[in-house]
This record gives C-alpha cells, structure tokens and sequence, in this order.
C-alpha cells in the first residue's frame, strides 16, 4: 500500500457557474484514517463523489489508488462507498441488501457480512425502509465493509444520526478498520468526530483545500503568538499568518509553520485542533480571528 | 445484476402479468367470439351474401370492440415505458440509491444493460403478447374490413407496435436520466411518446414511399371501392372519402371534370334524369379524377419501415443513455 490512495491535481468541478470543488491538490497518503472537514456545501461531497467516480471533473485529474475513479470493475471493486444519509432500498430486506452485495461484488465477504448483521442485531427479514437512521447506516457501512475494499470512502457517515447511534457507528469503522486493513476517507462537519477516528486531516471551505495533513504535525505546527503591536509585523521565512487580530497595544497572530523546524518566536504557543480547524474556515470566509479562548481544547 | 434487476423489477413484472392475462383473456375472448359470429353470418350466409353487407354486419357487431382494443394496443407502450423506463434512473438518483447501486462492482453501463435486457425486454414482451393477441383477434374482421393502412389499425397489428414497445422504453429510460426526477420523466414520456405517434401517423407515414397517382373514372372508382360523398356544385364537382380496398388513399378532396377536363357544374347535370343513379349519369359526361394512393401490396414494407425507424430512433437514444451514465448524473 505504498501508492497514496486519493491523488488530485488542480482537482476543479463547477455546476454552471457555482463552483463545487476549486484547484484541489492534494495527496492522501496510505494506510491512514482521512478526515476531511469544512462546513456544509465547502466541496466535500463533490470529493468524495469524485474519488467513488460518481462524477467526473470538470477540469483537473484524480487518481484513486493509483486509477481513475469507476474505471472498471476492479476498480469499483476496490473503493467502498458509504454516501452520505446511507441510502438504501427501503422496498429490499435487509437479507436482499446482503444478497446485493454478494451478486455484485466478487470479493464479498459472506462471514464478515453475516456477523456483523449478528451483532449489531437487524432482522433479516426486515424491510430497510422500516430501519432507524443508525440501522441503515449499520447496514450501509456492512456492505461497503463486507465489499473488502482497499480503501472505504464515507460521506458525512454520521450526520444524521443521534449521539448514541453516532458513538455506535464509528466504534463499527474503527472495528472495520482494525480488522479488514483497509485506509479510509471519511467526511464530516463535526470536529471532534474526526479528532476521535482520524489521524490525517483535510480542511475544506469555499470550495478550496484550506490546509492538509497529519493530524499530530498540524496541530504541531500550528501556534498562537501574542507580540506587541508592530513586533509581528515581519514573520521568519516559512512561517504563514493564517489570521491576525490587533489591539491598540497587541497583535496576536495564528500562524502556520511549514519550516519543518521547531518555531523559533517568543509568546508562541500551539493551539488545538477545533481552534486550528475554526480558524482556518474564518479565513476562508473572510472574517477575523475566531475568538479562540472559549474553543480551545 | 440480473438478480438485483429482477429483485427490483418483481413488483411491476406481477402487476404487468396480471395486467396481460386480464386483457389478453378479453381478446381471446374476441377472437373467438367473432370467429363464431363470422361463421354464422358469413360462411352461414343465407340472405344478402354481399361484402358490403357482412361489412356492415361485423362493423356494427365488433368495430368498438376492435377499435378499443387497437388504442390499448397503442397506448401499452407508453404506459410501459413510462412507468417502467422513466423510473429506472430517475428514481434511483431521486432515492439516493444510485450511490449506493454505481458504487458495487459492477460499471454502470453494465447495470443499464442488465436493466435494458431484463426491463426493456419485458417492455416488448409485454406489448408483443397484446398486439399478437389482438392481430390474431382481429384477422377476419381486418380481412373483411380490409382498412389496414388506417392510423389505428397500422399501429396495432403486426410488426409496427414492436417498435413502439422499445421506443418507448427508451425514450423513458432517456427521460429519466435526463429529468433525473421520476414524475417530470412520466410525464415527459408519456407526451413525447404520443408526439412521435402522431407525427409517425401524420407526417412521416405517408412519405415512406413515394404515393402513386392513378387518373381513375368514376365507375371504375364505384367499382373497385367506396366512395363517401360527391358534390356537384356550380363551380364544379368533388368527390371526398374514396376508399380502394386494402390501400390508402393519400387524397381527402378530388376534383371530378368530364372527359376533355372541364369541370363537372350543377348546370352540366340537368340533363340527367333526377331520379336514376348519379354514377350512370356522370359516366354519360365520362367523369374523371386524380387519386394519389399508396398500394394495397406496400402494407408489409410500410410496417417493415415503421418498425425500422422506431428501433433506430431507440437505438439513438439507448446510446445516448450509455453515453451520457458513465459521465455522471449530478
């Protein structure tokens, strides 16, 4: 698994006029858990409809594990999707759903697919219109799972679902993921969703790639600096201010250091992830500094 | 797929089924009941043994009959390419469910071929059974009648609905890509599939070949067929509704002049005896028009080019379908 499993090059979809996903480069390394996160409507979705092949680019290209998306049926074979809201067949049992995944998907995983069934305890023989929110998406997440794709792709998984079917739902990919050995992408608009399962992390907003990578290095290499005003002013090279606030008497700055060296300023503390994350999305659409001290984490 | 596509298709194959042996049972019953009342009126013909008058007999007795069963023969295929084709992607995109059906591993165009062959063939099935029932019904009544190239009868009978029932298949299949929401793709179906009828019937049927025009007596024309109505006025006489067995008549309105051309008038007629039968009397004056007809013999290329140009036109949009599906629906 050394090929990254998602790589885009100025990665643009646009309907109409209204752009979706705007310029995204970004590569998305192997054998990790992939949060992307952004507000509603920031490109997350269109990605992640991009790298299933539901859609194709307006401009720019994409590879997914080393192919293009939907090329094929190994292809397809390859990549589990779980869309967002989980749809299924309400008029199909959830026996049929089973009886689906195995006709149309030549690695099913008949046993995996039985247990897991088992376990989170749905009736075969129930239509999966009548299943609650968190049972369809059980049933969605056991047949992209049960697939044994390389890399499982999940669009805002959990959006819909209450706090405990949320909890019970991602305690299920974590199980996945440790069990099957497979890299994941997964999307959400909640922060603490994807500092719970995620180690790498993607920011969108406004339809643009704000910032990518490990989870541990960002938050790394992300610090508030509180200066004197005008002492900030000039930073060292590789350091970026990603947002700026200033008193009369003070500035204080959130930058982002890309030196690879540790930062090297007086005042400089890092900031957590929520903080990192808000921030990041304020600047996309235009406003201030957030006001950090009540998110900090 | 074949198993996901029939699993989906159940519902719709068991209420299309009941619908067949509801209306198939009918037409059996027609044909057999005409051919009953044929052999006692006709092959029994004691009385008044004239083909007018078994025409009269038989039209009187099943020309409802026929003609209703001909219209469900013609409506079956939009009503089936509606209800089954326009669905078939417009209501997986408006449930969610093409994410779920595109992301298994099996390519979209093969999930639109599996749905083509097993949803579109039962499409032809299903109008194929009815128009076969009702050609077989229909046979002695249209061998009587001998009107095949009238609009609701060509379009009933034989090749002509085979056609049909895949053209509108496709032109729902179409549609719901295309509208990506299950009612605007009924709808559209169903209208679209009523236009390419009548202009089918209308604007292009009577161009498949080129219409012969014959310069025909009026007795030759009271010989060979009908005619509906003749008028003699001051400024000349038409003839309207000639009817020729087995053919189709291009022409509404002809234009009778005498033997040097010149037109027949109110005045030319006084001559003629007020009481004898108008046909001696304009043949004394050698009463003459233009019909402009299609030949009874043409019946079989004109349902081989009916049916050609449906498949092509489906072919057409089929390929747009397959196409149009792997680029995406959003």
């Amino acid at each position: 698994m050394d090929t990254p499993v998602i790589t885009t090059t100025a990665l643009t979809k646009r309907y109409g006029s209204h752009p979706a996903l705007t310029d995204a480069t970004l590569d998305l390394p192997a054998g990790r858990i992939v949060g992307l996160v952004g507000p509603n409507g920031a490109g997350k979705s269109t990605l992640l409809a991009l790298a299933a092949g539901l859609i194709r680019p307006t401009s720019g290209t994409i590879e997914v594990l080393g192919n293009r998306p939907a090329a094929d049926a190994a292809q397809l074979a390859r990549v589990g999707f779980v869309a967002q809201d989980t749809p299924v067949y309400t008029q199909l049992t959830v026996a049929d759903h089973l009886t689906l995944g195995e006709k149309l998907n030549p690695r099913w995983d008949r046993r995996t697919a039985a247990d897991r069934i088992r376990q989170i305890g749905l009736d075969p023989a129930k239509k999966a219109g009548r299943l609650s929110g968190g049972q369809k998406a059980q049933l969605a997440l056991t047949l992209a799972a049960a697939k044994r794709p390389d890399l499982l792709i999940f669009d805002e998984p959990v959006a819909a679902l209450d706090p405990l079917a949320r909890r019970a739902f991602l305690q299920s990919l974590m199980e996945f993921v440790a069990d099957l050995d497979v890299a994941v992408v997964l999307s959400s608009h909640l922060i603490a969703d994807v500092e719970r399962v995620c180690d790498h992390l993607v920011i969108l907003a406004e339809s643009r790639v704000q910032v990518a990578g490990d989870i541990d290095d960002l938050t790394a290499d992300h610090y508030r600096v509180v200066g004197p005003r005008g002492t900030l002013d000039t930073l060292p090279a590789g350091v970026e201010p990603i947002a700026a606030d200033h008193t009369p008497r003070q500035s204080t700055l959130i930058v982002h250091n890309t030196t690879g060296r540790p930062l090297d300023l007086p005042g400089a503390e890092t900031i957590g992830l929520e903080d990192m994350v808000l921030t990041y999305l304020h600047r996309a659409e235009g406003l201030g500094t957030p006001i950090l001290q009540e998110t900090r984490s | 797929m074949i198993w996901l596509t029939w699993r989906q298709f159940r519902t719709p194959a068991i209420a299309a089924a009941t619908a067949l042996a509801l209306i198939g049972g009918f037409l059996l019953w027609l044909g057999a009941d005409l051919r009953s009342f044929y052999d006692a009126a006709v092959t029994g013909c004691t009385t008044e043994c004239t083909d007018a008058a078994y025409r009269t007999l038989l039209t009187n007795e099943y020309g409802t009959k026929i003609l209703l069963a001909g219209l469900l023969v013609m409506a079956a295929p939009g009503f089936v390419g509606a209800l089954w084709g326009a669905p078939l992607i417009a209501r997986e995109i408006e449930t969610g469910t093409h994410r779920l059906a595109w992301t298994q591993s099996v390519t979209r165009r093969r999930w639109l071929t599996a749905k083509t062959a097993v949803v579109g063939g039962a499409a032809l099935v299903f109008t194929a059974a009815l128009a076969g029932l009702l050609t077989w019904a229909a046979a002695p009544y249209d061998d009587l009648v001998d009107d095949r190239f009238t609009a609701l009868v060509f379009s009933a009978r034989n090749l002509a609905p085979l056609g049909y029932a895949v053209l509108a298949f496709a032109i729902g299949l179409t549609a719901g890509l295309l509208a990506r929401r299950t009612l605007v793709a009924v709808t559209a179906t169903m209208i679209a599939f009523l236009a390419v009828q009548l202009a089918a019937a209308t604007l292009l049927r009577p161009h498949y070949q080129e219409p012969v025009t014959e310069d025909m007596t009026l007795a030759e024309a009271e010989a060979a067929g009908d005619i509906d109505s003749f008028n003699v006025g001051e400024d000349g006489a038409t003839l309207q509704g000639l009817r020729l067995p087995g053919a189709w008549v291009v022409s509404d309105y002809m234009d009778v002049t005498d033997a040097s051309g010149d037109p027949i008038t109110s005045d030319t007629i006084a001559d003629c005896d007020p009481g004898g039968p108008p046909g001696e009397c304009m043949s004394q004056f050698g009463a003459h028009f233009d019909v402009t007809y299609h030949p009874a013999d043409r019946y079989w290329t004109f349902q081989w080019i009916e049916l050609a140009g449906a498949l092509a036109l489906a072919a057409v949009l089929l390929a747009l379908a397959y196409w149009r599906l792997p680029r995406g629906v959003n």
